[in-house]
């Protein structure tokens, strides 16, 4: 028997290119993430930390270092590493020490700088969460082993370019309306269409940007969230995955079998399934991303994901709204924030801090975020508490 | 073809044993002598039934090209390359579905390589890593 885990407050940098150094950027979320719960840094037991190129930003051993900057050095920290997922791989981690008994009350922070390192230097960068051997070795950009994926999907699956454009359009919907995300301009199928290419068939309007940014959550218990004064929310289903580290080694190159499993230990645990989700926030890295999530995901049957975003289904008055908040393509993918973010964004939309973005009548939501091209991921369900 | 059951000796340098494979334009795999599952060289248990007696293979570097791009900016030392290039995963022939990734040089469009178009190893470069090249 496991404790009731609650998210009890959130809090996010702006996501871009920022100035401050990567612990002053971490530090920014904690404190609003703390003021959010309405507790002091000593009701925290624990922090989880994650994080990717710290070394860039000459920062390693990041935990301890944060700990004691919030004034709570003797405070225990971890710092996890899972490529772009860290984040949400990160929040599991910090989710089963508070589920177990171990802690009442956590410290969840996802941080990276990157913008500094430049577009070669991070494109290399990101090339070493790959199977390097086989993939960033042999001269495969993110960007690549991505536009490789897309190329099988829209082959098998008869999916176009303009397909994925509409993931793009849509996302950058949402994101104008969001005051934190990293590109707020609205764009047209023709935009992204007639953008640079990246990697074939991908273009820049397919691609999330490089973004700088953290985001924290504070995750406790039931009687420590019921003792607070807040509105809080509640995980009610967690999942992880994993998928061979190389495109080489997958069967089937249109399906990321870590989401798959992930999601599917996350719905057994909430008691739910697909239907039941009211909006999620899913790993839309490339815009081929998002259409192979929300297969993966359930929400939609295997080759159908194009035509049903192109009719609008994940629109914010759709079927099932994907990415309320931008998501990482227009919201930004600091990797090492990008999964804690979208549980800020859940927290925001169900304590009713997300103003415009706001999905009506919501009380279950999902998210999904994975490492490199799915290697590792999780999944999490939660639930409004009235 | 080489038979080398022994497991201590797969798991010893198998990077480099596949480097030296491919420098022969083969493709060093291995074979579970439980289940009979076939995959790249550098796997030391089988990923299908976990098994540890695995003959070492080295099959010919030839197949057909399952996806790939072609990318406008390339990681660090790539640009050396002086072409532009696609980076290819393929299917090796006479297998059910081993796959393996590398550098094909002087593809400049999509239109140069449809799939299903035959590529063969050629070499693994230490700058480059495996390279294949178009052959028909």
């Amino acid at each position: 028997m496991t404790n009731k885990v609650c998210v009890i407050g959130a809090g996010s940098t702006r996501y871009g290119r920022l100035d401050e150094s990567i612990i002053e950027i971490a530090l920014d979320a904690s404190k609003d993430a703390i003021n959010s719960a309405g507790i002091t840094p000593d009701d925290i037991q624990a922090g989880y930390i994650s994080n990717v190129f710290g070394v860039s930003d000459k920062q390693v051993h990041m935990a301890p270092v944060i700990m004691s900057n919030l004034g709570i050095p003797y405070v225990p920290g971890l710092t996890i590493e899972s490529a772009c997922g860290s984040g949400s791989i990160m929040f599991r981690e910090a989710y089963a020490n508070v589920a177990a008994g171990f802690y009442d009350c956590v410290l969840a922070l996802g941080v990276e700088k990157i913008t500094h390192t430049g577009t070669i230097q991070s494109t290399t960068l990101f090339s070493y969460c790959s199977d390097f051997f086989y993939e960033g070795g042999s001269g495969a950009s993110f960007p690549g082993l991505f536009a490789s994926i897309a190329r099988s999907y829209m082959a098998t699956h008869k999916a176009s370019e303009e397909d994925l454009a509409h993931v793009a359009v849509k996302n950058h919907e949402n994101g104008m309306l969001n005051p934190k995300a990293h590109v707020r301009k609205e764009i047209t199928i023709d935009d992204v269409l007639k953008s640079p290419v990246v990697a074939s068939p991908l273009k820049i309007y397919d691609c999330c940007p490089f973004s700088d940014g953290a985001s924290a959550v504070i995750l406790c218990n039931e009687a420590f969230a019921k003792k607070s004064s807040r509105q809080y929310v509640e995980v009610i289903g967690s999942g992880r995955g994993a998928s061979p580290a190389a495109v080489q080694g997958r069967n089937d190159i249109t399906t990321i079998p870590s989401t798959v499993n992930a999601a599917n230990q996350a719905y057994k645990m909430a008691g739910i399934t697909p239907k039941d989700i009211d909006f999620a926030e899913v790993h839309d890295c490339f815009t081929i991303a998002e259409i192979i999530d929300i297969e993966d995901l359930g929400f939609f049957q295997k080759g159908t994901a194009a035509h049903a975003v192109r009719e609008g289904a994940t629109r914010r008055n759709g079927e099932i709204p994907i990415n309320p908040s931008g998501g990482l393509k227009s919201k930004g993918h600091p990797i090492g924030a990008t999964g804690v973010g979208q549980v800020a964004e859940v927290f925001e939309q169900f304590t009713g801090k997300a103003g415009e973005r706001t999905i009506k009548n919501a009380e279950i939501a999902l998210t999904h975020n994975f490492g490199a091209t799915g290697a590792s991921a999780a999944v999490h369900v939660f639930k409004k508490v009235e | 073809m080489s038979s080398q059951p022994n497991q201590q000796q797969q798991t010893l340098g198998s990077r480099q044993k596949f480097m030296t494979s491919a420098n022969k334009g083969k493709i060093l795999s291995n074979k579970c002598l439980k289940c009979g599952h076939i995959m790249v060289g550098t796997i030391i248990y089988c990923e299908r039934c976990h098994g540890n007696e695995l003959q070492s293979i080295e099959l010919e570097g030839s197949g057909s090209v399952v996806t790939f791009t072609i990318q406008a900016v390339a990681p660090e030392g790539f640009n050396e390359v002086g072409k532009p290039y696609a980076w290819v995963v393929m299917r090796i022939d006479n297998t059910s579905s081993l796959k393996v990734s590398g550098i094909l040089i002087g593809i400049k469009s999509p239109a140069d390589l449809p799939l299903g178009s035959k590529v063969k190893v050629e070499s693994f470069d230490p700058k480059f890593g495996l390279k294949l090249q178009k052959f028909s």
